[in-house]
């Protein structure tokens, strides 16, 4: 996979492309660009072509959300990254997703402490323009956060 | 994709639609509005008639003028303006302020009145994540020219005292129980725990606790955002400033108000921080399994309502009451900071007093008369504020006779004004106005058009002090991602939303360290 996300154009909030060769791989995708597009500040990290690159990411957290369909899904399973990086102070700039359904998602978040956000804070996941597609072989999903 | 020509019974009205299948509902395919889409009413008033989709129950309203049009035209948020008008129990108009852009489910600058008896419903979405994200403003008892030789060490000492709290959390941790009373009470009870005073609660909307709060509402995760986060500032376009009293437009309100020309002022502008962006997902999720239960279809997930008169409507009000409270809290533990910070660089004497404290993200169970009947409405404010004219009991008795302040932070570079609310807004848009100068570019082309550490030279170099350790952050809230301030405030103003009374100018911009 070339590409694992991109940001588009919002006039006041943050939305990314994600993509993913299987529906596994977006849903892994779309945690690490919905942490790299707000840069956390991470000790002993580099920021390399508009990406934090770590040598290691220390922490991982077990996540399993269940919800009512593929996009509520996603909106959940983000939501649960995002509750975790807020009480924790932690962002996930890797994921392994173990088992996914149209409503259930099993994965393990491999993140790393904080010191913040240097580019701003997401404050949720939203449902607002939110598609799950495929096109060509690759799936594509557009996720619009309010910041 | 699946085209298809439909006839949908929309509350009782057969309507013909050509949709698309999106997920579970239906989408009609044009999402941008056109110029002539639009029927001007008058000067400030533009129109998208109820005819425009057949799913509307009632024409939307935007207020703007010619110049602002293109930028207003440029992005989806009319399309969600019309969504906005097929809310059920919707009350005249879908209404649009002059600072209007794109958000989620609601434009943000959007207002709705649902009416609670005729099938009324609420919708976190039009309310937002960021529940109370509003503005405080306080005014000190000093000028310009005895403040401005302490201007870098407060800017500095302001900067350190009040954290963004992102990634790091807050100075203080409140236990379970004290959350509890705080979600319960807001910042009355953070004046019991020593924080501020009864004044600061006399001239805060709500008097900073609203009614109706139920902190066993609020998911534990939302508390647990919560308990370290009272007291911060958040990152975006939320910021601390400190300004003077640029220009008088109306010196006997004015004067009411405590305003000066050459006053200093103190501008905090936050939320509900975790606490708040949880709750709006929490409920906008439980609302999302009840969709089918309730069969309505929507022209935007995000935009998920249920019916004031159902379990999950009113747990949903209890709870935003109390996400509410927390941020008034918020904001009052900031101005108590600040009024700290103050005294510590200026000295004992040096006092600042709340003018007023505003919520621009909320939504409210109000009596409005409407075209003649006097009904219980569940109003919607997203990005919009409440501007009550004189006489309404909400006001402070103070503001009783000249209406309730309208606090609309600009940008960094430009200006913020202070209105007064009017009788005419009362008819005109339910007693709103719009909530600040409102977002053109985006925040890539922002960043695009401006480096963020020459932008903080050109401030100093015009006699703005900017902390901040964030040069992206700076560029995306550069001045020339807004709306022009005057336009908006111009067409406020035109449209009898509400009223002029002071321009204040930035001297010290902080954002959170």
């Amino acid at each position: 996979m070339e590409k694992d996300f991109e940001q588009l154009p919002h006039t006041a909030d943050i939305k990314i492309r994600v993509y993913g060769s299987t529906l596994e791989e977006l849903f892994a995708n779309a945690v690490v660009g919905m942490f790299q597009v707000i840069r956390p500040l991470v000790d002993g990290c580099t920021v390399i072509n508009d990406r934090v690159v770590c040598e290691s990411l220390p922490i991982k957290r077990a996540v399993a959300v269940r919800s009512f369909d593929q996009i509520s899904l996603m909106v959940d399973f983000l939501s649960e990254a995002l509750y975790l990086s807020d009480v924790n102070n932690e962002a996930y700039l890797a994921a392994e997703v173990h088992e996914l359904s149209n409503t259930f998602v099993s994965a393990t978040l491999h993140g790393i402490k904080v010191r913040g956000f240097e580019v701003v804070e997401i404050k949720a996941v939203t449902y607002h323009d939110l598609e799950i597609k495929e096109i060509d072989g690759t799936w594509q999903a557009d996720i619009v956060f309010d910041i | 994709m699946i085209w298809k020509l439909r006839k949908l019974m929309v509350h009782g009205k057969l309507i013909l639609c050509l949709t698309f299948k999106y997920k579970k509902g239906y989408v009609m395919a044009d999402q941008i509005i056109k110029r002539e889409d639009l029927v001007q009413i008058d000067e400030y008033t533009y129109e998208i008639p109820s005819s425009y989709r057949p799913d509307m129950l009632v024409p939307a309203r935007v207020f703007m003028n010619e110049r602002m049009m293109d930028d207003v035209l440029n992005d989806r948020a009319l399309w969600q303006l019309v969504n906005v008008a097929t809310l059920p129990g919707i009350q005249k108009y879908a209404f649009a302020m002059p600072d209007i852009h794109q958000g989620y489910g609601f434009p943000i600058g959007g207002v709705a009145a649902s009416a609670v008896d005729e099938g009324g419903v609420i919708s976190p979405g039009g309310i937002g994540y960021d529940i109370n994200c509003g503005v405080r403003l306080l005014v000190a008892n000093m000028n310009t020219e005895e403040v401005r030789p302490y201007l870098q060490k407060l800017a500095t000492r302001l900067f350190h005292k009040i954290p963004s709290g992102v990634g790091k959390g807050g100075k203080l941790d409140f236990a379970p129980d004290e959350l509890d009373k705080i979600l319960g009470f807001g910042a009355k009870r953070m004046v019991e725990l020593g924080y501020g005073t009864e004044a600061d609660l006399e001239f805060c909307e709500e008097h900073g606790c609203m009614a109706g709060a139920d902190p066993d509402l609020i998911s534990d995760r939302a508390k647990k955002r919560g308990s370290d986060q009272l007291g911060t500032l958040g990152s975006g376009n939320h910021f601390l400033e400190v300004q003077y009293v640029d220009e008088i437009f109306d010196e006997s309100i004015a004067q009411v108000y405590g305003l000066h020309k050459g006053s200093v002022t103190v501008m905090i502008h936050c939320g509900s921080r975790g606490l708040g962006h949880q709750t709006c997902t929490d409920y906008v999720r439980i609302m999302m399994g009840k969709l089918p239960e309730w069969g309505y279809v929507l022209p935007d997930r995000e935009l998920v309502y249920v019916p004031f008169n159902s379990k999950e409507g009113r747990d949903y009000f209890a709870a935003m009451a109390a996400a509410s409270n927390y941020a008034w809290a918020n904001r009052h533990l900031i101005g108590h900071w600040v009024r700290e910070a103050w005294q510590e660089i200026i000295g004992e004497s040096a006092q600042l007093n709340t003018m007023y404290d505003v919520s621009h993200n909320i939504g409210k169970i109000e009596q409005h008369n409407v075209n003649g009947i006097e009904k219980k409405l569940i109003m919607h404010r997203k990005g919009a504020t409440r501007a009550f004219g004189p006489g309404r009991p909400e006001n402070p008795a103070k503001y009783m006779n000249v209406g309730q302040p309208v606090l609309i932070p600009g940008t960094m570079g430009t200006a913020s004004y202070v209105l007064a609310g009017t009788q005419e807004s009362m008819d005109v848009a339910f007693g709103s106005s719009c909530h600040g100068a409102g977002r053109r570019m985006s925040r890539a082309q922002a960043k695009k058009s401006v480096r963020g550490s020459q932008l903080r030279e050109e401030l100093e170099q015009s006699g703005i002090i900017i902390r901040s350790d964030s040069d992206p952050g700076l560029a995306e809230e550069a001045p020339t991602a807004y709306k022009d301030v005057e336009d908006v405030v111009d067409v406020v103003t035109g449209a009898k939303l509400a009223r002029k009374v002071a321009r204040l100018k930035p001297l010290a911009v902080i954002k959170g360290g």
